[in-house]
């Protein structure tokens, strides 16, 4: 679309409100600016609506904190406050923050290291397929969830138990989509690679790796989405800080502010690291980008 | 170097239904020789030039190429495919120095080559450039340049000038002949293009469809060196007739 639309859809806007918006932006930045302010528009809606709908800073007979509540709450989560507080978790905001991200971290880097090489070795060879595909989709429909217990007994209430549920729950859609990038790679590549005197080691590595990157990716996105679901799972059962556990503890407590406040950070930090495998995305695959409709 | 061979080769596809895509093919290619395979599609022209490539194995009969059995793919039979199959996240140059780059060739030692190479197909300046931004006439150029950076002792071209406009296509048809002209390597040339044919290549072989045979072998004794001028020269147009005649090409539909 952005290939006609780029002119069609910034001209007019320009000419019937030419005060509104800088005449120093280019079209190109003015688009962004404008899906930049649509996408606040919904949110904004829903926390404003929220906010008005509230009575004495609650909703549901103070089930519910407003917003405000909620932003408070945050605040002195997040820096503590002066004075004697009643907010247990006072200040250590970040700290829980960082304990989820070096869990999801670590999961989803063990996921990625044996994800990738056992989908590559599915998609491309026939005996690893047969060996490895059956075991990997009779284990896939097991919900990480149903693995806590599992989890627990084995390596008890600590960090392992929450990576390794991580790393299982990112595990199967890289494995899934490597190896279905692997699998579409275009005959004609592996016949050149193969005329130019490529041996197989070579060609998985230079064509087919290479080749599968689009899907890899896809399934990375996807992969990190599932990790930050089993670490707030694994935090609210199998370990004692994150914010899975404050989560699951301020809701224990009554604290539903710090709860909201708690799946706002949530929400974000997943917006954010899925960003940041779209970044490294547009980086690597540049010759995707330019084939792509809308670059 | 560079001779082939294929005798009595047959070739049937196994699967559901056994497919018989080549029959009883005899076809000795000498040094040097510019060799066009036409016919219509799904007669096993492409198939004929897979199994030479080693792509696919002959189900019967001998193959050889330089007086060996072919058996697997090789950079001595350099391979242009119709959709040039360059490996899109490698730029240009990447792209011409894949096959020098696996063989384990010094770079000091295929560098110059490849540099001539790029110039030899007009693409110096873009050597930077992805696939993806460049045109298909320029796509195949940088196809065939990849290939020639091996010293390939023959040619194997798939249908390359086959996804083309017709001006790209003459363009590419010059770029082959003064590439050719200038190598002298073997070739193998598959096309259903009658004009295409009869510029480029010392004999047609005419293929009929399935199963997949060489009906007709017709030497072309067009003077070299060639070039697209050739192509409304009074020869070339009574070669064209008698081809088209012979392929059972008319402008009445057949009843």
């Amino acid at each position: 679309m952005s290939l006609s639309t780029g002119h069609m859809g910034s001209k007019p806007t320009a000419s019937r409100a030419p005060g509104l918006v800088s005449p120093v932006l280019s079209p190109a930045g003015r688009r962004s600016l404008r899906q930049g302010l649509l996408a606040v528009v919904l949110p904004a809606l829903v926390v404003a609506i929220w906010q008005m709908a509230g009575k004495d800073g609650s909703l549901f007979g103070g089930v519910l904190p407003t917003p405000d509540r909620a932003w408070q709450a945050w605040k002195i989560w997040a820096f503590g406050s002066t004075g004697l507080s009643l907010n247990p978790y006072s200040g250590t905001w970040l700290a829980n923050l960082l304990f989820s991200a070096e869990r999801v971290g670590k999961g989803f880097l063990a996921a990625i290291l044996v994800a990738v090489p056992v989908g590559l070795a599915i998609g491309w060879n026939r005996i690893a397929s047969g060996a490895l595909d059956p075991t990997v989709q009779l284990l896939r429909p097991i919900p990480i969830t149903a693995w806590l217990p599992f989890s627990i007994a084995v390596f008890g209430i600590r960090d392992m138990g929450a990576v390794f549920l991580i790393a299982l729950g990112a595990f199967y859609p890289i494995v899934v989509n490597t190896a279905q990038g692997a699998r579409d790679v275009e005959r004609n590549l592996i016949r050149a690679a193969m005329m130019m005197g490529a041996g197989r080691w070579t060609i998985l590595r230079r064509v087919v790796l290479p080749a599968s990157l689009p899907s890899i990716f896809t399934g990375l996105r996807i992969g990190l989405g599932i990790a930050w679901t089993a670490v707030i799972v694994a935090e609210m059962v199998a370990v004692k800080s994150g914010l899975g556990y404050v989560l699951w503890d301020a809701y224990y407590v009554g604290r539903m502010d710090v709860v909201i406040a708690d799946m706002a950070t949530i929400g974000l930090l997943g917006l954010l690291s899925d960003r940041i495998i779209l970044g490294i995305e547009g980086w690597v695959l540049k010759w995707r980008r330019l084939q792509s409709f809308h670059s | 170097m560079g001779t082939i061979a294929f005798d009595n080769v047959s070739k049937t596809f196994s699967g559901q239904t056994e497919v018989r895509a080549l029959e009883g093919i005899s076809l000795s290619i000498d040094e040097g020789e510019f060799v066009a395979l036409l016919g219509p599609s799904g007669c096993g022209k492409s198939t004929l030039l897979n199994l030479l490539a080693g792509f696919e194995k002959i189900t019967e009969g001998i193959l050889l190429f330089d007086g060996k059995t072919v058996t697997r793919p090789g950079p001595d039979r350099g391979v242009v495919f119709q959709e040039a199959a360059l490996f899109p996240w490698l730029n240009v140059w990447q792209n011409v120095i894949f096959g020098p780059q696996v063989q384990g060739i010094s770079r000091a030692e295929y560098e110059s080559r490849a540099r001539e190479l790029l110039k030899l197909v007009g693409l110096e300046a873009f050597a930077e450039a992805l696939p993806v931004q460049l045109s298909g006439g320029m796509r195949q150029r940088v196809g065939i340049a990849r290939v020639l950076a091996m010293s390939p002792r023959a040619l194997l071209m798939d249908e390359p000038f086959g996804a083309l406009d017709a001006q790209t296509r003459l363009s590419m048809q010059q770029l082959l002949l003064d590439v050719w002209q200038a190598l002298n390597t073997t070739v193998l040339f598959v096309t259903h293009d009658i004009d295409e044919a009869i510029l480029l290549s010392d004999r047609i072989c005419v293929m009929s469809a399935r199963p997949g045979r060489i009906v007709r072998t017709i030497p072309i004794a067009l003077p070299r060196p060639r070039s697209i001028a050739s192509l409304t020269s009074p020869e070339f147009v009574a070669y064209k007739a008698a081809i088209m005649s012979d392929m059972k090409v008319t402008h009445v539909p057949q009843t």
